[in-house]
């Protein structure tokens, strides 16, 4: 072990806290402000709010204004409601940008998600919906230790288990902590009765033994695992397993991904409602009835001093063109396309809309004839991470050791890599996924039955993803997309600190409709 | 020498640290997920690959553009090929909707970011599509030429 290669293994696990130190000074790890049901009441006599988009924002606005009393009337370019709240199952139909069209061929009870998938337990915006809606909710697994970390070039490209890595990452980084302390090298940091302490809990926290060493033996084995599982009876004698060696585990760079599971947003308890995320986009739907107005393509947005009018084109068999007014609106059109609408607010606002670019993704559902990960792997929902372009494989966190097919997330890609599957054809991207995902799990090649793929850019009602804010950008635009231009309020994921979550898209609407409703009750009932 | 090599450390851990936090920074922490991913960098400089392996995502394999609740534009028999000048700055640092193709404007630095195309890569894409999709202009950019313009904007 040079010095070097030491320093350096300490400075890895001061990064670690240093990490999330960073994150949380930045508020990159910051709790929703949702303070619960919002309380809005005495909407002005007569008052009406127009509402663009049907989608989780929208929804969340439409559904407390007309609690409050107001007129609400929905414009939704879909022929459905949600929006990025989506769930893709067996007989449904996705036409893209360029006019692919797929139909999902999953069995009953199958599904992906397109877009969200997973929500946090702080995510409390969300989740009140949820239970307001009697939208039922399950565990979502993120972090499952039987799952694997995988590199093309590490360990020659066999996957390793997420728990042998995280064990013997953290044994050896404690095994040369302990030296560090033993050697009196942290006397100027580190008083001798923490050294003490520290030592004692390097041992714990590392699975040490009694001479501060990470070896094979019981200690090392009860995070690991065995090679062969303790049982009963004259069979059941455990033994245990070999660490792998602290240069491996570094050179391999899995390390990397050990982390994710503790990030804020990825902490358990997570949830996903049974049946697909979907269900709260339809749900919504259904509580709201005839508001909502499907099929309507916005084209123009135009606000004076009596109102605001949205013209839209019938986009079913009609393709008849009308105007609709009201009161207020409320915007939650993703500004990728707000900004392709003539829409007559302040320059601040324009420039705050046309500044924000779309993050590429894409997500690949693949129908195997049988659930293999759990039936050779012991697999049970979470995500193997890999540094393949389809990054994830996520394993379905229902419906386990049931006996007939089931559905994995083969691919959820990003930036380069989502651009690159973004230009092929929806059958050439589930091909790529399979192709990939078999080098993980080699039973893709007899198993696999069919797909399905969204590329984000390919979406006709969003062209994108979410909108990625740079820091630099949001300094200088965040406030002006948020003001009230008006009549006019923005709402969104976009217009949230929590871009491409469904809590950003709830906060951002319970945000805007608060002000908007105060805007509303001082211009008073005539407004 | 002990406390030398203590502050040593003690120095080690910070400069490590910061790495990290800039890897941390930068890693999609906020957004739906994170993976191992390298966004690696489109490999060849032919423009009908790159194209096609990247630019019809948005604009489609006939460059005609799409419809939907919003549009991307087509670059078939387009007038506004004419200047390469203006193609070239498009791709680099992006348009409207369009993303920055330009490791100099933000392409490829981060997990979300959008592919880096470089100089060579920008000029050969350029010429693709002013000579392809009914498109007829005769004169050629070059790499030199987009590396200079880089310089400008």
């Amino acid at each position: 072990m040079t010095r070097r290669r030491l320093l350096s293994m300490i400075g890895l696990t001061a990064g670690s806290a240093a990490m999330y130190q960073a994150m949380t000074s930045l508020s990159l790890a910051a709790e929703s402000n949702f303070k619960g049901p919002i309380q809005l009441t005495d909407a002005p006599k007569g008052a009406s709010v127009l509402v663009l988009g049907a989608g989780i924002a929208g929804m969340v606005a439409a559904y407390e204004l007309r609690n409050a009393g107001y007129k609400v009337q929905v414009l939704e370019y879909n022929d459905r409601a949600g929006g990025r709240n989506w769930t893709l199952r067996g007989g449904d139909r996705y036409t893209e940008l360029g006019g692919a069209t797929q139909e999902c061929r999953f069995d009953p009870g199958l599904y992906i998600n397109p877009g969200p998938w997973r929500l946090p337990h702080h995510h409390r915006g969300i989740l009140a919906y949820c239970k307001l809606l009697k939208v039922a909710l399950e565990s979502y697994v993120q972090v499952n230790y039987n799952a694997y970390l995988h590199r093309a070039k590490a360990f020659g490209g066999k996957p390793q288990r997420f728990r042998t890595i995280k064990a013997d990452y953290h044994g050896h980084v404690a095994e040369l902590l302990a030296k560090v302390t033993q050697q009196k090298s942290l006397d100027s940091l580190v008083t001798a009765e923490d050294q003490e302490r520290l030592l004692q809990s390097l041992r714990t926290w590392g699975a040490l033994d009694q001479n501060y060493a990470y070896v094979k033996g019981e200690a090392s084995a009860d995070r690991r695992g065995y090679d062969t599982h303790p049982g009963g009876g004259l069979s059941g004698r455990p033994v245990q397993s070999d660490p792998i060696g602290l240069r491996d585990v570094l050179d391999s760079g899995l390390w990397e991904a050990l982390p994710w599971g503790e990030n804020y947003d990825m902490q358990t308890t997570l949830f996903q409602p049974v049946g697909g995320m979907g269900v709260i986009g339809q749900t919504f739907a259904r509580e709201l009835g005839t508001m909502i107005r499907y099929n309507a393509k916005v084209i123009d947005i135009h606000q004076d001093a009596s109102g605001v009018s949205a013209t839209f084109e019938d986009t079913g068999a009609s393709m008849s063109r009308h105007t609709v007014s009201a009161d207020w609106c409320v915007c939650t059109i993703p500004l990728s396309i707000l900004k392709q609408i003539p829409l007559n607010v302040g320059r601040p606002m324009i420039d705050a809309i046309a500044a924000v670019p779309y993050a590429a993704a894409a997500k690949i559902g693949l129908q195997f004839k049988r659930r293999f990960w759990e039936q050779d792997e012991q697999i049970y929902g979470g995500i193997t991470y890999t540094d393949l372009p389809i990054t994830n494989i996520s394993y379905p966190s229902t419906g386990f050791f049931g006996d007939g097919k089931g559905v994995l997330l083969g691919g959820y890609l990003f930036g380069a890599n989502a651009m690159a599957f973004t230009a092929m054809s929806p059958e050439e991207r589930v091909r790529k996924a399979v192709e990939y995902g078999s080098k993980i799990h080699p039973q893709y090649h007899e198993e696999f039955e069919n797909g399905i793929s969204v590329a984000w850019h390919r979406s006709p009602f969003t062209l994108g993803c979410f909108g990625a804010w740079s820091e630099e950008q949001r300094t200088k635009h965040y406030e002006n997309l948020c003001q009230i231009d008006g009549r006019i309020v923005l709402a969104g994921e976009h217009a949230s600190y929590l871009p491409a979550w469904q809590e950003g898209a709830v906060t951002s609407a319970l945000d805007a409709i608060g002000r908007l409703h105060r805007r509303a009750s001082e211009a008073g009932a005539k407004a | 020498m002990k406390i030398r090599n203590s502050l040593l450390a003690y120095r080690w851990i910070i400069v490590v640290g910061m790495l990290l936090m800039t890897v941390a920074v930068r890693a999609p922490v906020r957004a739906d997920n994170a993976g191992m991913m390298t966004p690696a960098p489109l490999a060849t400089t032919d423009g009908g690959e790159i194209y096609h392996g990247l630019c019809q995502g948005c604009h489609m394999a006939d460059a005609m553009g799409a419809h939907g609740a919003g549009k991307y534009p087509a670059l078939a028999k387009d007038p506004a090929l004419t200047s390469s000048t203006y193609v070239a700055i498009t791709i680099l640092a992006g348009r409207s909707n369009m993303p920055a193709f330009g490791v100099k404007h933000g392409a490829g630095a981060m997990f979300f970011s959008p592919t880096a195309l470089g100089y060579e890569q920008i000029a050969a894409v350029a010429n693709y599509v002013r000579t392809h999709f009914g498109n007829h202009y005769t004169d050629r950019i070059k790499a030199a030429d987009v590396a200079a313009l880089d310089k400008t904007i």
